[in-house]
């Protein structure tokens, strides 16, 4: 048995004496990862509003409709709820800010004051949600009053802002479990293929199968050496996130734990599919396209750089089973949530499946020379 | 591993070859060959390219499965427990790398492992002449010493029987004396050596005995004076007049007989 030991020594020396290998697997993701990080792509979407509307009269009502409509694209989303409800929503991070109706909107000739409570960090999305709050007022008077929209100097609404603080996910959050999930891809493709199309083409599994140990141990020692480096891969990830990007991460021992498990899960996963795929690829030239076409796809559909939200109700459907998807939830739920193992078990199911099926074809497929 | 029964008692055969068949499709490559080889002797297998020569061999090497036929080494069934065979010998391949990023010695010891041993690997290497090199990456080594190094990896287990693949294909003739020098001091250890080789000075420095391969088939087997004599008695001879150096020995006498730095 200790040839495994000497199979997996001698696999590592190999992969850390190459430096190339080296950056593009472990220190790569992390500089992107860094990079996305601090250019914070979270908001481009249309701001989230929330709407209190104390007042329920037409007036307050016909506010709401102007909101919803302003712009030829709606510029907010707009959600109408009770205050309790739309401030828990605003402090989880659901909607970027909220507007508060008065009671009495728009009665008697005193100055109705709508407040306005936006999420800190969101000043942008704060932005353009009062510019259209202050445009739609000025179209409500206009209507109250019955004068041309572009003579408003001045009318009747005020509008009172406060920022609040709210401890939700930003896009660094989102982003750091993602990245530790796609590297684990990229070390399991990339490195399994090339290095085996390369030793394939050397001659050198068939000089092992010339030994009585012959090359499925061999394959034995390249996974464990595999593995091991996926899991240094998601530490330094996630660590490098919390440090540089300031992601709390994991925050307690069943929270590593789910982490250490998805990581060797998805190692298993993609590392299996790299030696699939080099089975099936017979040179370099033809490696290289594959792992692409297969590695691609999942790397921008799985929810690493930007949420699954935001992809095509059709696409979706088909996405969230996507391997790489259960390993980013999973990773993004184990580490920002600190879920434990048995919070996890959608994804750690739909990791085993596929995990098992890929291990299954790369069985079938593989060739030593 | 010499401790393995040996089945044979006349004769003190190593390796029995009977009718052996190997096809590709409708290509007979190996076409019914048998021999034998005795303990200790250095057995050529020559041919030219296509011959059949190597697939032969990776028979005997357990490397593939013959059609039809038998191949024992040392007693041992080669189709029946590839795995015992593959233990008790050394292989040298074609054209095969090792791991670019290992020193010489972590290949050495690797391959030692493999076989459940350990190895001396500094003093293997010095066997082979490559005691400078041993902590330098394979990928550094010529295509005389990456040679050589193949030599040392096949000694890790102490073979029976030690088996060259064209051992001196592509080398200077410097690097090729070389390692000449090292089979026969091999031998001289007490393994036994097959050599397929399509050098025929090679053969006739080297060999004891040598079988001639075409078309899948043993034309000829005998030793190399035994072979030569065989054609002279037909009343061949040589159109030119042979002189007793030839261009190579020119060649070596200005250019030394020490090995090189880089070969």
């Amino acid at each position: 048995m200790n040839f495994y030991v000497a199979l997996t020594v001698a696999s590592l020396k190999m992969y850390f004496r190459n430096w190339q290998g080296v950056f593009w697997s472990l220190f790569f993701p992390g500089v992107i990862m860094v990079i996305f990080g601090f250019i914070n792509f979270g908001g481009f979407n249309a701001p989230n509003v929330g709407v209190v509307d104390r007042s329920n009269t037409p007036v307050s009502t016909r506010l709401i409709s102007l909101l919803e409509s302003f712009g030829s694209n709606e510029a907010l989303d707009i959600t109408v709820g009770t205050e309790d409800g739309l401030a828990t929503l605003l402090d989880d991070g659901d909607i970027d800010a909220m507007f508060l109706i008065p009671e009495g909107f728009a009665e008697g000739d005193s100055k109705s004051v709508i407040s306005v409570t936006a999420d800190i960090r969101k000043p942008q999305e704060k932005a353009v949600a009062l510019a259209v709050l202050n445009a739609s007022l000025d179209r409500l008077f206009a209507e109250i009053e019955d004068v041309p929209a572009e003579f408003v100097v001045e009318n009747r609404f005020g509008v009172e802002e406060s920022s609040v603080e709210v401890d939700e996910e930003d896009f660094a959050d989102f982003l750091v479990p993602g990245i530790a999930a796609m590297a684990i891809m990229q070390g399991g493709i990339f490195g399994v293929v090339f290095s085996l199309v390369r030793f394939r083409a050397q001659g050198v599994l068939r000089r092992l199968f010339a030994t009585p140990i012959g090359p499925r141990h061999f394959l034995v020692g390249q996974v464990i050496t595999r593995l091991t480096i996926s899991l240094i891969q998601a530490y330094i990830l996630l660590i490098t996130g919390a440090l540089i990007l300031g992601v709390s991460v994991g925050g307690s021992v069943a929270a590593w734990l789910s982490l250490t498990v998805l990581a060797l899960l998805g190692g298993a996963l993609f590392i299996s599919m790299g030696l699939a795929i080099s089975g099936w690829a017979k040179t370099e030239d033809t490696a290289a396209p594959l792992s692409n076409i297969i590695a691609l796809p999942m790397m921008f559909m799985s929810g690493i750089f930007f949420p699954v939200d935001v992809l095509p109700e059709a696409m979706r459907s088909v996405v969230q089973f996507l391997p790489l998807t259960y390993l980013a939830d999973g990773m993004r739920e184990a580490a920002l949530d600190g879920s434990s193992l048995l919070e996890l078990g959608p994804e750690l199911l739909g990791l085993g499946i596929w995990t098992a099926v890929i291990f299954a074809v790369a069985t079938r497929v593989f060739k030593w020379e | 591993m010499s401790s393995e029964p040996v089945e044979d008692n006349q004769t003190d055969d190593v390796i029995r070859v009977e009718n052996l068949v190997k096809r590709y499709d409708d290509l007979k490559a190996v076409n019914g060959v048998s021999f034998e080889v005795h303990r200790g002797e250095i057995f050529g297998i020559l041919g030219p390219n296509g011959a059949g020569k190597t697939t032969t061999v990776e028979i005997l090497e357990g490397m593939r499965v013959a059609d039809s036929g038998t191949a024992m080494i040392n007693g041992i069934d080669v189709s029946r427990d590839p795995r015992a065979v593959k233990s008790i010998i050394g292989v040298q391949l074609q054209s095969v790398q090792f791991f670019d990023q290992l020193k010489l010695h972590e290949l050495v010891s690797l391959f030692g492992s493999l076989y459940s041993r350990k190895v001396n690997a500094r003093e293997l290497l010095a066997r082979v002449d490559l005691t400078e090199k041993s902590d330098s990456l394979y990928k550094t080594l010529s295509g005389g010493q990456k040679q050589r190094l193949s030599v040392a990896v096949a000694l890790v287990n102490d073979p029976v029987v030690l088996f060259l693949d064209e051992p001196t294909t592509g080398l200077d003739p410097q690097a090729r004396r070389h390692m000449w020098e090292l089979i026969s001091s091999i031998r001289d250890g007490g393994a036994t050596i097959v050599l397929t080789t399509h050098y025929m000075e090679e053969a006739e420095e080297l060999c004891d005995r040598v079988a001639i391969m075409d078309s899948g088939e043993i034309v000829r087997l005998g030793s190399p004076s035994e072979l030569i004599e065989e054609l002279l008695a037909t009343g061949f001879s040589k159109s030119r007049t042979v002189h007793p150096a030839d261009l190579e020995d020119v060649f070596i006498h200005l250019t030394g007989h020490g090995l090189r730095e880089d070969s």
